[in-house]
């Protein structure tokens, strides 16, 4: 994923356009011009002035727009890579209702699959995994990990 | 002396000292695994360090490290790759040992070193930081304010990209530490509507998501299987050790004095601390035609360096709460989640803490060599383990660490968000620490600045009008005239060479 410095340049010139607008809008002390939005706007404004840098040394190289490292290439890299946002997510929705124990084993079970290739080793180790963790955090520390289906059964 | 018993005793209790312990297990194991590095072994400590009390909090975090920098050295001698970016120095000379049939030497010589770097470390963390605080204790919002920007302009000057990179990842990150209720009149910044937002940006999930995250999506695009280490007789690493660091005193003393001053520098931690120490002692060595060559005069000054870098980088952490390199700014981030913000009232209001800090650093450098022995021991079996098993599971850790601190998934959010950002970041020469220092800083930053805008009417004279406040004014004016003079310089350097080319 490596861009054209143009390219990174042109989204912080754009952020810091975002910010210097939304810096605008917060009040200030009363009879002083300062307030909430100076600091903001100062950091803004050199943002701006480096994205603008970024933009001018990047069109001048002839590194291309967006290319892709040579260790990223290959479906199987990406996929690979792909299930580290898709585990967050997965979890992020599926933990309350489903609960802690019961999808971890299978998420992490699934992604070791991916990354070893060898299932039944994956479940063994994802079990005693997630067990271990539960052990540590929803017992020695408290931690309230979502039970979900299994706030039913349990209580 | 009473408060140095008080505070050995409190950090001596059966529960404080087992945690103690515990952790440093925990970070012998990090570093010396490849590819986790201190920084990120410590973002993945916080969130259990949240659950204990201050001191064994700050405890477990001296102890992870400490043993890390030095565990990072286990793989570097054994397997040539070094297990934090720390070793990374002088892994091709302990390799070349390993290759003379000295691995166990090379081992021995980082272990005691580290301890002697650790030590050194400490001693002028204990001889400077209470001086310095008492000097500080009369510093106005305008010292703090000059104090903030100069630490963070080292951060950048140090950084190894380019300067505009990192003036950028410092813009981040205070925006970042923009969002939530402003500190001069309590107004709602940037929070989008959304409430979770109103407390600010949480450090945890931010770290986890920088130093893990990062991490794990670069391991898991490239598996890799580490080649089996060689067997170690432990017994070697004791005889001769002694008398190889003994032959390089004078290398031992200078890199240990010069690695506590780079680690004091605000952004520049372990690594830079060992790349120049044992360039200087190439450049000071009798044989210089020997490095490179399995020759141990380097490995005892870098090894020396990188862990004094760890105990100096808490000088300027503890007096004015600026952290000295990415470790330190998690652990102010810890110590703020307690209450205690670092400073130099810490050191008349917490002395206990104060010494209890130091009293860890002691006994984390000591505990180094039983236990650095029994890592090297263990590292045959922990390097088989692989790593495509490993980093699901760290990365399980990260979703419920990310979570733990508050108990809210929104936290998870943040951390992937910032993971994924960061790793593209970090695709184009970036540099992180930057910004982790600026979310850090940015409320003192923009605190102090504001106090003294509004104290001196607008007058920018104001700022330099004190002696110390000016003096430190100008030093930061001067390192901004620096970078500023060296992207020129590349810019004119790279067009040139551009039109050369042609």
């Amino acid at each position: 994923m490596r861009m054209n410095d143009a390219v990174t340049g042109g989204v912080f010139v754009l952020l810091s356009a975002l910010i210097l607008f939304a810096a605008r809008g917060f009040p200030t002390l009363p009879d002083q011009p300062y307030g909430p939005g100076t600091f903001p706007t100062i950091i803004a404004a050199v943002m701006m002035v480096c994205g603008l840098a970024l933009i001018w040394s990047g069109a001048r190289s002839r590194v291309p727009l967006l290319a892709v490292a040579d260790w990223m290439r290959g479906a199987a890299t990406l996929h690979r890579m792909a299930w580290v946002p898709g585990f967050v997510i997965a979890y992020v929705y599926l933990s309350k209702p489903i609960g802690f124990p019961l999808l971890v084993p299978v998420l992490l079970g699934a992604f070791l699959t991916v990354t070893t290739g060898r299932p039944v080793r994956a479940a063994a180790i994802a079990v005693l995994g997630t067990a271990a963790l539960w052990l540590l955090f929803a017992y020695i520390l408290r931690v309230p990990l979502p039970l979900g289906l299994l706030t039913e059964v349990i209580y | 002396m009473d408060a140095v018993l008080t505070a050995f005793g409190e950090v001596l209790q059966p529960q404080v000292f087992f945690i103690i312990v515990a952790a440093s297990a925990y970070g012998l194991m990090i570093g010396s695994i490849p590819g986790l590095t201190a920084t990120m072994g410590t973002a993945l400590l916080v969130p259990i360090t949240f659950f204990l009390d201050p001191i064994p909090a700050i405890g477990a975090i001296v102890a992870a490290t400490t043993m890390a920098i030095f565990a990072g050295d286990i793989p570097g001698a054994l397997l040539r790759i070094p297990g934090t970016p720390a070793s990374a120095a002088y892994t091709d000379e302990s390799y070349r040992m390993r290759e003379k049939g000295q691995v166990e030497l090379a081992l021995g010589v980082n272990m005691l070193c580290s301890t002697i770097g650790g030590l050194v470390g400490v001693a002028v963390l204990i001889l400077a930081a209470p001086q310095i605080a008492a000097v500080s204790l009369g510093f106005s919002s305008y010292e703090y304010f000059w104090l903030a920007l100069l630490g963070l302009s080292c951060a950048i000057f140090v950084s190894s990209s380019s300067p505009v990179k990192g003036v950028l990842s410092l813009c981040i990150g205070l925006m970042l530490s923009t969002i939530g209720i402003d500190v001069v009149m309590g107004v709602k910044r940037f929070t989008f509507g959304d409430t979770e937002l109103i407390g600010g940006v949480s450090i945890i999930p931010v770290l986890i998501g920088m130093f893990a995250i990062t991490e794990i999506l670069r391991k898991v695009a490239r598996p890799s299987r580490l080649p089996a280490p060689p067997p170690v007789r432990l017994g070697a690493m004791v005889s001769g050790v002694g008398s190889t660091i003994w032959r390089f005193k004078g290398g031992v003393a200078r890199s240990s004095l010069l690695g506590s001053v780079i680690g004091a520098l605000p952004g520049a931690g372990a690594d830079i601390a060992a790349w120049i120490a044992y360039a200087l002692s190439k450049k000071f060595s009798r044989t210089p035609e020997k490095f490179g060559t399995g020759y141990p005069e380097g490995i005892v000054s870098a090894s020396s360096a990188n862990n004094a870098a760890l105990s100096g980088a808490y000088v300027p952490s503890l007096v004015f709460g600026i952290p000295g390199d990415t470790i330190t700014a998690i652990l102010i981030g810890v110590l703020l989640m307690k209450g205690i913000t670092p400073g130099p009232m810490v050191f008349v209001m917490d002395t206990g803490l104060v010494n209890a800090i130091f009293a860890v650093f002691i006994i984390a450098n000591l505990l180094m060599l039983p236990l650095g022995l029994a890592a090297v021991y263990g590292s045959r079996r922990l390097l088989s383990i692989p790593q495509d098993i490993l980093f699901p599971i760290i990365l399980l850790f990260c979703v419920i660490g990310a979570f733990a601190a508050n108990n809210t998934l929104f936290d998870v959010w943040v951390m992937l968000v910032v993971g994924l950002v960061a790793f593209v970041l970090e695709e184009n020469d970036f540099p992180l620490a930057p910004m982790i220092l600026a979310l850090i800083l940015g409320q003192l930053v923009e605190e102090n600045f504001m106090k003294s805008i509004i104290k001196a009417d607008g007058q920018l004279t104001e700022f330099f009008a004190r002696p110390i406040g000016g003096t430190l004014g100008m030093l930061t004016l001067a390192i901004w005239a620096l970078l500023i003079g060296m992207s020129l310089y590349r810019a004119t350097r790279s067009r040139r060479a551009a039109s050369t080319g042609e």
